[in-house]
């Protein structure tokens, strides 16, 4: 009993068998390497573009392990063609194959191979994964906020940071305190704004549930946790615009949780724009949006409508509201909320509807409507944070709207 | 040389008492019986979860959601969809067919503990009911994998709670059938029979054993977490109140990446079977295959965090890249070792032979898809897309089911009697392998385009991909009432199988189809080698087989001729 | 009753035994993994207890854990003394084991009503210590049971396979509970 390792070959091998077996594998290897060269080459057509020095890398990784995994599928597969050909059982033989019961040096072949292979692999993943990371903290950095079910970024403005043409002393007061506090004055946008060839830092924070952050272009993607801060980085090296998708289940609104294309080719959502320098980024977003925020409307509404389209808050995945683009359809409709919302709940006038409904969401459900809006509290500190002063200004805004 | 027994003349073999449907509704403490529950309710399972795979393809026909009333209802698809597949489907199957076949394959009467046998049993019918009372109380929708603080603050109905319970009492029928698989093999084989005399599908079902029972219990754990964070108002898992979601992410994973390993090694074990078998040839490299079993059980343990490789600290990334490397040499082995298995033997496109085959296609891609996850640069792009639902059905599919299937076509016979008609099953392949392919291959692509996973909502220009998806998976939910229809047409009205159909040399073959209650008839002696084809003396012993324990209705052509001369002995 | 065991009474003592071994390999497991919780929540503290909890208590459950190993000790002796035909020592043995097991229990259960309230530290104690309290309760009941039966004279020098197991299964019991000792008392 046991292992019988003997090949016993039940028919003489013609003269010259030895050799031609040799030139059958010889071919067979030349053939598996080129095919998976050549199964190898289709890389660039099932990746998004190649949009960062991350992904220069991470692409030639996975080239390299496409060839190396399509050589190994072309053996196997090719083996097993070639065994269902040439050693199916004719119709009406019902005898038994030889009785093979192993090769001793085959089968260390065939475990020290695959052993090697995956150790190149490891080593080469190995000097990627180095090249890829970052250690050091980097200057620009921005600050994202991940929430069922938008993204905001978070921008610093600091005395150093201010447009070109602003001067502390023409900041109001509680602004211009603010700016020159020790963590700066922060602004938000929906949309992660970079310039070409920066490497960028972006650290993470979650409102709520676990969520992740991913940039396919970028071929960068890390976890929000719940309770932690964590971090990514990327060094873009083409302009451009590429989406952003959340990639950790947070809830029913998951799939909205990423960047999307509006009617009117406008981008909606959480997109990276990564602009071709410095100076374009600065001219096109930094110094008009710091200026927003540091000579804010007089008036509430505007001001509140500054702070909706700025989407420090996620009301855009949920809600519709023609004004702003909204086509959110998670949450109830808030085109002419201005009227409605007097008529919502007896007793409570539009303005007080409006306040309850953000502070305190679940107390007047809409029917057909699941509980699910996040409540926005008025302390520092805690979950889905909105200070007083943001909640009037889009009290006031919301009231406007009466169309 | 060992043989079987003469008959003593004029002692006729008593035929098997035929069983009722009656008789698989109640308790019994007979393997077999067992063993037809098990699969048979693993099966109605499989529906089950096949029929909500069909809505999440529905669903995905478009970009936008409208099938589905909201995302809760959507993500409650998918989990449920996943839990179903995982914990009532595959684990459950693979335990009925080493129910049945252990025993048999042992020449034992019984299971060790047969008791303890119906109790595994029986734990999941209370499983399965609560896993459906949860869509009557807000059926969980965090996905299978329940990370909290989703699955806990943020899923407000009972189903999750369910789902908890549920998976609870599943995890400890796993255990108790485990236990006693392992007590079986140990202590019940026959004399002569050494470990490494036993077939190849009992040391799949060891190795499967021994993850059960190490691993299962750190599944109790973070079920166990999860219940008291719901309604007890703890909070291990909320980070406001000094929680940590990475407890039960590594509590978690630390169960369910072995519990791929439960999910596939019996697979393998049915895949040695069957190869030999339907190629009538031995199995290439036995003692290879039986210690690999065991290596990727071991290693199996050292690889969890793979699965966390965008959320764990950066660290630790390396160490598990190269653990979740590592385990892919074993793996390779096994690959390699059936191929030897097929070269040079005769093989027959019986439609288990097709599936194994097909197994062997698929698993290959699966098996290369895992590499390229292990690579952590790539992972990080893949993590949570479709790349990884790929490659999990590639290997639970293209693997474990596949298996599955090629091992009812192998047993069928062997459990009620009948063949199953030949051609349905080379049909039901023929669907099966074109419409699993083209569902799951181009998720890779698709997946690495930029699809994330669990979504309904997707960017428009992933539609295309996404209905050629939809419509192979259609195609694929089609292909299994092929396999209902050919077994309900055998239970009717198919051909006798007689003992020995496969003219197979294990020990399960050596008594009636089905078996008589007490297994065999007198004490039953193993052929000297499970997989000892090409033999004179293993011709021997099949006519022996055959003369003793008949032959089913066959075919004119197929009669069977004596080995060939000089083929050694 | 007290002849040699059949052939088949032997194969299901192996199995019994086998089978044991096993599921206490397996059931540990849930303890090393309270363990490894235990581990990984207290890492995220800078301090352990955290600021401004009071540590756990360490005389009485120490006595609890050193009347715990004593109990082991008179289990085992009782079983030693059953094989040799001395009925009356395992019964003596026994009765003091269990004694020292509801001792055990008892300062435990007071421990488990006593420690202050805090979201982490008294909670994971809390669910591990009554995760083995639930276990000693039952295997410990389970212990009374077969003593009860022992003094009704159901078991013998040969026969015995239920206090045997009782008595596996209690060892069982102390050394999870060391387990969990060392990880609350002392590392």
């Amino acid at each position: 009993m046991g292992v019988n390792t003997n090949i016993n070959l039940n028919q003489q091998e013609p003269a010259g068998g030895q050799s031609l077996s040799v030139i059958w594998i010889v071919v067979a290897g030349l053939g598996m390497i080129f095919g998976g060269i050549l199964i190898a080459t289709i890389t660039p057509s099932i990746f998004p573009q190649q949009a960062s020095a991350e992904a220069v890398q991470v692409d030639n990784l996975f080239r390299f392990m496409l060839a190396v995994g399509g050589a190994i599928f072309l053996l196997v597969v090719g083996v097993l063609v070639f065994v269902i050909v040439r050693f199916r059982a004719r119709p009406g033989d019902l005898a038994d194959g030889p009785p093979i019961h192993g090769n001793t040096t085959l089968e260390m072949v065939w475990t020290i191979i695959p052993a090697i292979i995956v150790l190149v692999l490891t080593v080469y993943s190995y000097q990627v994964w180095v090249s890829i990371r970052t250690l050091q903290p980097i200057h620009n950095s921005v600050a994202a906020v991940g929430q069922r079910f938008a993204w905001a970024f978070n921008y610093v403005i600091t005395p150093e940071d201010l447009p070109a043409s602003v001067t502390l002393d023409q900041l109001e007061e509680p602004i211009r305190a603010a700016v020159t506090s020790e963590a700066g004055m922060n602004f938000s946008s929906a949309q992660l704004h970079t310039w070409m060839g920066q490497q960028m830092q972006v650290s993470l924070r979650t409102e709520d549930v676990n969520h992740a952050f991913w940039i396919p272009a970028m071929r960068i993607k890390q976890d929000l946790l719940a309770g932690r801060e964590t971090s990514i980085s990327f060094t873009p090296i083409e302009a451009g615009t590429y989406r952003i998708i959340c990639a950790e289940l947070c809830g029913s609104g998951h799939g909205n949780m990423a960047g999307t294309v509006g009617f009117n080719d406008d981008l909606q959502g959480a997109w990276l724009i990564v602009h071709p320098d410095e100076v374009t980024y600065l001219r096109e977003f930094y110094e008009p949006e710091a200026a927003k925020v540091l000579f804010p409307p007089e008036d509430p509404a505007l001001r509140g409508r500054q702070i909706l389209v700025g989407a420090a808050y996620p009301c855009a995945t949920c809600h519709v509201l023609d004004d702003l683009g909204w086509v959110g359809n998670i949450g109830p409709n808030l085109n002419n909320i201005g009227v409605r919302a007097a008529t919502r709940v007896s007793g409570l006038t539009a303005d007080q509807y409006l306040r309850n409904s953000i502070r305190h969401p679940g107390d007047y459900l809409v029917p057909g409507y699941s509980n699910l809006m996040p409540q926005f509290n008025a302390v520092a500190g805690e979950a889905n944070y909105m200070p007083d002063t943001d909640l009037d200004a889009i009290v006031a805004y919301l009231l406007t709207q009466q169309q | 040389m060992a043989t079987i027994s003469r008959p003593l003349p004029g002692a006729a073999i008593p035929a098997a008492k035929q069983l009722r449907l009656s008789d698989y509704l109640r308790w019994s403490v007979d393997h077999k019986i067992i063993g037809v529950q098990y699969m048979a309710t693993a099966f109605f399972f499989f529906l089950f979860g096949g029929a909500l795979a069909m809505m999440i393809r529905w669903e995905l026909l478009t970009p936008t959601l409208d099938v589905m009333s909201d995302g809760t209802a959507y993500n409650q698809l998918f989990t449920m969809h996943a839990s179903i597949m995982i914990f009532m489907w595959i684990i459950p199957m693979m335990a009925g067919f080493g129910n049945y076949l252990v025993p048999l394959m042992l020449g034992a009467k019984d299971m060790a503990f047969p008791w303890l046998n119906a109790l595994a049993f029986w734990l999941i019918v209370p499983a399965g009911a609560l896993m459906i009372l949860g869509y009557f109380a807000g059926q969980a929708e965090a996905g299978w994998t329940a990370y909290p603080p989703l699955s806990t603050i943020y899923s407000l109905g009972d189903g999750q709670t369910f789902w908890a319970f549920a998976l609870h009492l599943l995890g400890i029928s796993s255990i108790l059938g485990a236990i006693n698989f392992i007590v079986t093999i140990k202590n019940m084989r026959p004399e002569g029979m050494g470990y490494f005399q036993m077939p190849l599908f009992c040391w799949a079902i060891l190795a499967t054993s021994i993850i059960i029972v190490l691993a299962t219990p750190f599944l109790a754990g973070a079920l166990t977490l999860l219940i008291l964070d719901r309604v007890a108002g703890t909070a291990f898992f909320d980070p406001s109140r000094g929680g940590d979601v990475l407890v039960w992410q590594n509590v978690f994973w630390f169960y369910s990446h072995p519990a791929v390993y439960i999910m596939v090694l019996p697979g393998f074990g049915i895949l040695s079977e069957v190869l030999s078998v339907h190629a009538r040839k031995p199995v290439f490299g036995y003692r290879a295959l039986a210690l690999s079993s065991m290596a990727i059980a071991l290693l199996g343990f050292t690889v969890w965090a793979h699965h966390m490789f965008t959320s764990m600290t950066p660290e630790l990334r390396i160490p598990f890249m190269v653990t979740s490397m590592i385990i892919a040499v074993p793996t390779g082995i096994k690959i390699f070792s059936w191929l030897g298995t097929l070269w040079g033997g005769k093989i027959h496109f019986t439609p288990a032979m097709l599936f194994a085959l097909g197994f062997l296609s698929m698993f290959v891609i699966g098996g290369i898809s895992g590499v390229m996850l292990a690579a952590v640069p790539f992972d990080i792009h893949v993590h949570d897309t479709y790349f990884v639902v790929s490659h999990l059905h590639f290997v639970l599919f293209g693997g474990s089911v596949f298996a599955i299937y090629a091992g009812m076509y192998h047993w069928w016979p062997k459990v009620t009697g009948r063949m199953l008609n030949a051609n349905l099953g080379k049909l039901h392949f023929a669907l099966t392998y074109v419409g699993f392919f083209f569902t799951f291959f181009p998720q890779h692509i698709v997946g690495m385009l930029g699809m994330p996973r669990r979504v309904a909502v997707y960017a428009p220009e992933f539609q295309t991909l996404n209905i050629i998806i939809s419509v192979a998976a259609f195609l694929l939910g089609i292909s299994t009432f092929v396999l209902l229809y050919a077994m309900a047409l055998s239970l009717s009205n198919g051909k006798r199988a007689g003992a020995n159909p496969w003219r197979a040399l294990t020990l399960e073959w050596a008594t009636t189809s089905p078996p008589p209650t007490h297994n065999f008839h007198g004490d039953p002696v193993p052929y000297r080698d499970p997989y000892g084809y090409g033999t004179e003396s293993a011709f021997r012993y099949l006519e022996d087989v055959d003369r003793r324990y008949g032959v089913g209705e066959r075919d004119d052509d197929k009669v069977p001729v004596p080995a060939l001369r000089g083929s050694g002995d | 009753m007290d002849t040699q065991l059949s052939r088949q009474e032997r194969m299901a003592l192996a199995n019994r035994r086998t089978g044991l071994f096993i599921f206490q390999l397996s059931w540990i497991m849930v303890f090393v993994c309270l363990t490894f919780v235990n581990l990984q929540i207290r890492g995220n503290f800078a301090s352990w207890p955290p600021e401004g909890v009071t540590s756990l208590n360490l005389f009485l459950p120490t006595l609890a854990t050193a009347g715990l190993l004593l109990s082991a000790f008179f289990v085992g002796r009782g079983l030693r003394a059953l094989r040799n035909h001395q009925r009356a020592v395992f019964l003596t043995s026994w009765q003091i084991a269990l004694g020292l097991g509801f001792g055990f229990v008892a300062i435990m259960a007071y421990e488990w009503l006593s420690v202050p309230f805090s979201e982490q530290y008294s909670t994971i104690f809390r669910v591990m210590t009554g995760f083995h309290a639930v276990h000693a309760l039952v295997i410990g009941i389970m212990l009374a049971l077969v003593y009860h039966g022992a003094r009704s004279g159901e078991y013998n020098a040969t026969r015995h396979w239920a206090v045997e197991g009782t008595t596996k299964l209690w060892y069982f019991v102390v050394v999870a509970w060391m387990l969990f000792y060392v990880i609350l008392y002392i590392v």
